[in-house]
């Protein structure tokens, strides 16, 4: 669907931005009501340029950045890595399946977020909490999505490997694992948005520090650029996340888009 | 997965280890809560002790105000009023931004600009407009459904096959039949999936926006219960929330078999 490039596609698209940007000066300029309420973007910028050196709350906006960044990267990692393991175990084995499916069903449509106070109670404030939540949001993403991806591995080419005297082990790592790669690319992409949607409603929850916090800090002492500061960079964090995963997606698995 | 032959016998069995699953699951929490004592009823109560809350919550208002089926009516009304605006926005929006050429390359970078804020992120901002009332949470719901039916609707539309289109044209059909008789149905399958995430989406943004600003729902009466330490109202609070939610989807997957059933033939 990618074509070249189109060049009334650009314009518009600056022109829709730009016109974003001016209707949003012109309806916060001084005097009017929405101007008493809401920053333009010129100051929101000026003060997230000021964040970079200056310090909010006991860190600048690096630091808080990093310390949401670290806790969405352990608890992702631990999260793919359980749901990978389960997602194949459970696509693979029936035995596997028939015990782990239904307690996995069980927990599965609770959303994530529901388990921030449970994981208050359990881990107390620190970042054990933390890491807890974000696990929960990821793991079943990716679980699914594996678990789906082993159950799609076409059984004519087990029949084959088989009938060629394939033992079992070598049939799980030589077929099935690679054809459910894809799978758990697509599992990991959604975990990771998810992830980063977490820790910014569990720092909002509760927290002494990252971008979350950071918004709820800015809402209680109604600092609105604060806040605006905050959600671009949650923004751009995000984005960049989803980017360096499609990155990594595109690379290794290349061989799966023709 | 590789004995296809002896079927149904071996599903009894299978049927069998699931169900013993989950009682072993449970006997294995009542061990280690009751029986043992490894965990104290402040930390995790026992299976028992929850389902005694969760019976108890249907008549007893305490502690946190209102019976379990006041707060989740509650929830639903916030959640709904957001996700149905959502979908009532988003899915038109994608459609139009898939089918006009000029809509897509105009709103696209501006969608794109708020495609990766999670809707939770907005709350400050939403309530300084606002308010603490149901405006603002319905808007944080709206934003998070809103988001999912637009990629979904969106990439839907671009799926369609242009031979279809082509065939289309080539019988006359003109450009607004082409949309409706072609390129939607052959969305409908994203359409909905679109329709699951979003729903999924917001019914965990509601219980984000209910734990920071809510008298009412069922975060709310979960973080009453956090500040009171009764884990098992916590637990109560989780599983009636995960109940409605497979409830809904389960009713966004009948509708789905209805729509698509009956089909666009005419």
């Amino acid at each position: 669907m990618k074509k070249k490039i189109d060049v009334t596609r650009i314009i518009m698209g600056i022109l829709a931005v730009v016109l974003f940007l001016c209707l949003w000066t012109l309806s916060t300029r001084e005097g009017t009501t929405l101007g008493k309420l809401m920053p333009g973007p010129g100051e929101v910028f000026k003060r997230l340029l000021k964040m970079t050196h200056t310090n909010i709350g006991s860190l600048t906006i690096f630091g808080h950045m990093l310390n949401s960044l670290r806790r969405v990267l352990v608890g992702f990692f631990l999260a793919s890595v359980c749901g990978i393991l389960l997602g194949l175990g459970m696509g693979w084995n029936r035995k596997c399946e028939a015990i782990l499916r239904p307690l996995f069903e069980l927990i599965r449509p609770i959303p994530p977020l529901a388990w921030i106070s449970l994981a208050i109670v359990w881990f107390g404030l620190g970042e054990g909490g933390k890491y807890f939540i974000i696990f929960v949001s990821g793991f079943a993403n990716v679980t699914i999505n594996v678990y789906s991806g082993a159950k799609a591995v076409d059984p004519e080419v087990i029949g084959a490997a088989r009938m060629l005297g394939c033992p079992k082990h070598r049939i799980f790592t030589s077929v099935v694992l690679p054809s459910s790669i894809p799978y758990i690319f697509t599992g990991l992409q959604i975990a990771i948005s998810s992830s980063w949607a977490a820790v910014v409603a569990a720092e909002m929850v509760r927290s002494t520090n990252g971008i979350g916090w950071m918004i709820t800090a800015g809402q209680n002492i109604n600092d609105m650029e604060q806040i605006l500061a905050g959600i671009i960079v949650i923004g751009v964090v995000g984005f960049l996340l989803t980017t360096i995963m499609r990155g990594i997606e595109a690379r290794l698995c290349a061989w799966s888009r023709v | 997965m590789n004995q296809n032959k002896n079927g149904t016998k071996d599903n009894k069995k299978y049927i069998l280890m699931s169900i013993c699953s989950v009682l072993v699951f449970l006997f294995i929490w009542e061990l280690v809560t009751d029986v043992l004592g490894i965990f104290k009823s402040t930390m995790l109560p026992s299976p028992v002790k929850v389902f005694g809350t969760f019976i108890d919550k249907f008549t007893n208002t305490k502690p946190d105000g209102a019976t379990i089926q006041v707060h989740t009516l509650a929830s639903l009304k916030v959640a709904l009023s957001g996700y149905l605006i959502g979908v009532g926005i988003g899915v038109p929006l994608g459609i139009a931004m898939a089918w006009f050429r000029k809509v897509d390359c105009f709103v696209t970078p501006l969608f794109d600009l708020l495609r990766p804020v999670p809707g939770i992120a907005w709350l400050p901002v939403l309530i300084v407009f606002f308010g603490i009332g149901l405006l603002s949470k319905a808007m944080v719901i709206f934003l998070s459904a809103f988001i999912a039916c637009v990629i979904n609707s969106y990439s839907g539309i671009k799926n369609t096959r242009m031979v279809h289109l082509w065939v289309g044209q080539t019988f006359g059909a003109t450009r607004s039949q082409l949309l409706f008789k072609v390129a939607i149905p052959t969305a409908l399958p994203m359409i909905f999936t679109g329709l699951k995430v979003a729903l999924g989406a917001s019914w965990n943004a509601l219980i984000a926006a209910e734990l920071l600003a809510s008298t009412k729902g069922l975060g709310f009466m979960i973080n009453q219960a956090r500040g009171i330490y009764r884990p098992d109202i916590i637990l109560v609070g989780m599983i009636a929330v995960g109940i409605t939610g497979a409830i809904l989807g389960y009713l966004i997957e009948l509708l789905q078999k209805l729509v698509m059933k009956r089909g666009w033939r005419q």
